[in-house]
């Protein structure tokens, strides 16, 4: 075989085409892992947070909480369903919410807003949800007008900021005396306030959009959803949390991926093309050494294998700097309206190496289809006419 | 200059005392025409010949005369368009690209009048490129490139690029390409037509050297009536045919 170090330096030799091909290379590398990765961020977002051991329940034929809406007095029948676990007290270990939408200006950009998730939940919601923890200042007291906010979105609206005070609604203020954590799920975008503030906030009273139960395990879920199918009185059907979430995040991360691959298509056509024609250009001026090569005795096979790996390592020299590129979108946070909810939500770009295993994968495959043409060129040069030019 | 050891067989005695009993190329009505558009050219016309075994030859004659094309023939680059050649035991007019490529390898060591080395690849790289064809493992495929070096005086200059090389250098590496793997036949196309006259006379004393120690076969198309006095057999072509 002819050796590798022929086609890297001539790869080198020629650095001026070789950066400006690399670099096509690279641009369809990083939208595509880079699209990927936030795809995959949006599932991690959205999709984290569930328990298999936690049941969420909605009114028959919501698959959101935005659009569903349960009486105060059903949360009772939902907690004493069977299968649900017991707290100290003996009552069912479970929490009313009710969600809903606002619209607030983002910070620092003027008339600019976007929608933001508040979330109403009763005093005893730690206890359904240990991971969520205050990282700066303190839970908000039971029935006051205070609120704490995910850090995710804290100081992207006016007034999301400790201590700062926004308004809920005209002429309902609140103030924010809490940040907090919930191990990057989707919570660490919304604005929790107490259950009755937000409700009366908003004209709900009696009225929760969804509860969520804890089961005795998982195992349970299908006896609790029965229970909860079953009375027809109820109108209620119940999932498991982990379901849930990965319903909600479904359609945004495969608008995102789906979306991120037709770019990445669309300009992988031109990475090709100039691949191609800098494997043309480059085969073109290295026609006597092909033809010396065919002299030599090397055959058509090597000749084709030889000017195809240095094509794929072009490309995988571009994928190598477009892989890079789209890791440092690691650093950055993007944020875009969740289709569940309609309330902006912020994402970070996940990396995994199997996303950065692919896009290298789609780099070299790029190399392969936009190297085979010249490739077959050089290989059916007469020695002959290679060696005369 | 130390010998090379192993693979290269030094002959003992001097060559142009020894009879010639065989024909290593033997050349049977060639005929070998190209197209030019509409146009057809004869550029070899039934042409017969027998270069002998371990013989130094020159061949010489105009320009468009058929040397080259001769040349290409008998080293397996070309075909004719009639008739048959044989050489090294093998008929060439049979055989496949694959086999032909393959043939060379193993039979043709090649110089050519612009050196033809790898821009890219040092001199040692440059003259293990035919070794890459064989078995041989990479630390004996150095261990023979440096040897084949050390033969044309440039064992200093191993990992120097072509670049950084004059022509005379140049083409010695080129030298050692062609007999690195020790070929029956070199075939040399104008090898002193780039260099300036002290130059062409090392690579002729080279070539001479091939011929004479390690009884190479070397047929050298030349225009320089100093090259080919170099040569045991001076054969002169003019169109198409051996005068």
């Amino acid at each position: 075989m002819i050796p590798v170090a022929y086609n890297l330096r001539s790869l080198a030799v020629r650095r001026t085409t070789t950066l400006a091909t690399a670099f096509g290379v690279a641009l369809v590398v990083f939208v595509l892992a880079s699209a990927r990765m936030l795809s995959e961020g949006i599932r991690r977002t959205l999709g984290q947070g569930g328990r298999a051991d936690t049941a969420i329940v909605l009114r028959k034929g919501s698959d959101a909480e935005l659009a569903s809406s349960i009486e105060e007095p059903m949360v009772g029948l939902v907690l004493a369903a069977p299968g649900v676990a017991r707290d100290s007290r003996g009552g069912g270990l479970g929490v009313g919410e009710v969600v809903v939408v606002i619209t607030m200006e983002k910070a620092g950009m003027p008339g600019q807003v976007s929608n933001v998730l508040v979330r109403g939940v009763p005093d005893h919601v730690m206890q359904l949800r240990p991971e969520v923890r205050i990282v700066a200042g303190r839970p908000a007291r039971p029935g006051t007008d205070e609120v704490i906010i995910g850090q995710r979105i804290a100081g992207r609206f006016v007034g999301l900021e400790l201590g700062r005070s926004f308004e809920l609604r005209k002429n309902r203020p609140v103030v924010v005396v809490g940040v907090f954590a919930a191990e990057g799920s989707s919570f660490e975008s919304e604005i929790w306030g107490d259950l009755n503030t937000v409700r009366n906030s908003f004209g709900r009273e009696g009225i929760v959009s969804s509860v969520r139960v804890r089961l005795e395990s998982p195992a349970k879920f299908d006896a609790f959803a029965a229970a909860v199918a079953q009375d027809k009185q109820l109108g209620l059907e119940a999932m498991r949390e982990t379901d849930f979430l990965r319903k909600a995040s479904e359609g945004t991360a495969e608008f995102v991926g789906i979306l991120g691959m037709l770019i990445a298509l669309f300009f992988s056509i031109g990475a090709m093309i100039g691949a191609m024609i800098t494997m043309y250009a480059s085969i073109a001026s290295r026609q006597r050494e092909i033809g010396t090569l065919r002299a030599l005795g090397f055959s058509r096979l090597s000749i084709l294998a030889s000017f195809l790996l240095e094509a794929v390592l072009l490309a995988l020299l571009g994928g190598l700097v477009g892989a890079g590129m789209s890791l440092l979108m690691g650093f950055v946070r993007f944020s875009m309206i969740n289709f569940a909810t309609w309330s902006e939500v912020v994402f970070s770009f996940s990396p995994t190496v199997e996303i950065i295993g692919s896009a290298l994968a789609f780099a070299a495959g790029m190399g392969v289809l936009g190297g085979l043409l010249p490739a077959v060129r050089a290989a059916r040069l007469s020695p002959l006419q290679a060696i005369r030019g | 200059m130390a010998a090379p050891q192993g693979h290269l067989s030094p002959a003992e005695g001097a060559y142009r005392s020894e009879p010639q009993v065989r024909a290593i190329a033997r050349l049977r009505g060639v005929r070998k025409v190209f197209q030019r558009g509409a146009e057809r050219i004869t550029v070899l016309d039934g042409l017969d010949l027998e270069v002998p075994d371990g013989s130094f030859e020159a061949l010489m004659g105009p320009s468009g005369s058929g040397k080259t094309t001769l040349l290409n023939l008998i080293a397996g680059l070309d075909r004719p368009t009639a008739g048959t050649i044989e050489v090294a035991g093998a008929n060439l007019t049979d055989m496949t690209d694959g086999e032909l490529a393959r043939w060379r390898a193993r039979t043709i060591g090649f110089i050519f009048q612009s050196y033809n080395l790898m821009p890219v690849l040092t001199a040692l790289e440059n003259v293990e490129l035919p070794l890459l064809l064989t078995k041989l493992p990479a630390a004996e495929r150095r261990k023979r490139a440096r040897t084949a070096l050390r033969v044309v005086g440039l064992e200093h200059r191993l990992h120097h690029f072509p670049r950084q090389l004059s022509g005379g250098q140049e083409q010695r590496v080129a030298i050692a390409r062609a007999l690195v793997s020790d070929p029956q036949i070199i075939v040399a196309d104008e090898p002193t037509g780039d260099l300036d006259r002290h130059s062409a006379d090392e690579i002729l004393d080279l070539l001479e050297r091939l011929n004479k120690e390690f009884r190479k076969t070397i047929l050298m198309v030349t225009h320089d009536p100093h090259a080919a006095e170099r040569a045991t057999i001076i054969r002169r072509l003019d169109k198409g045919a051996l005068t």
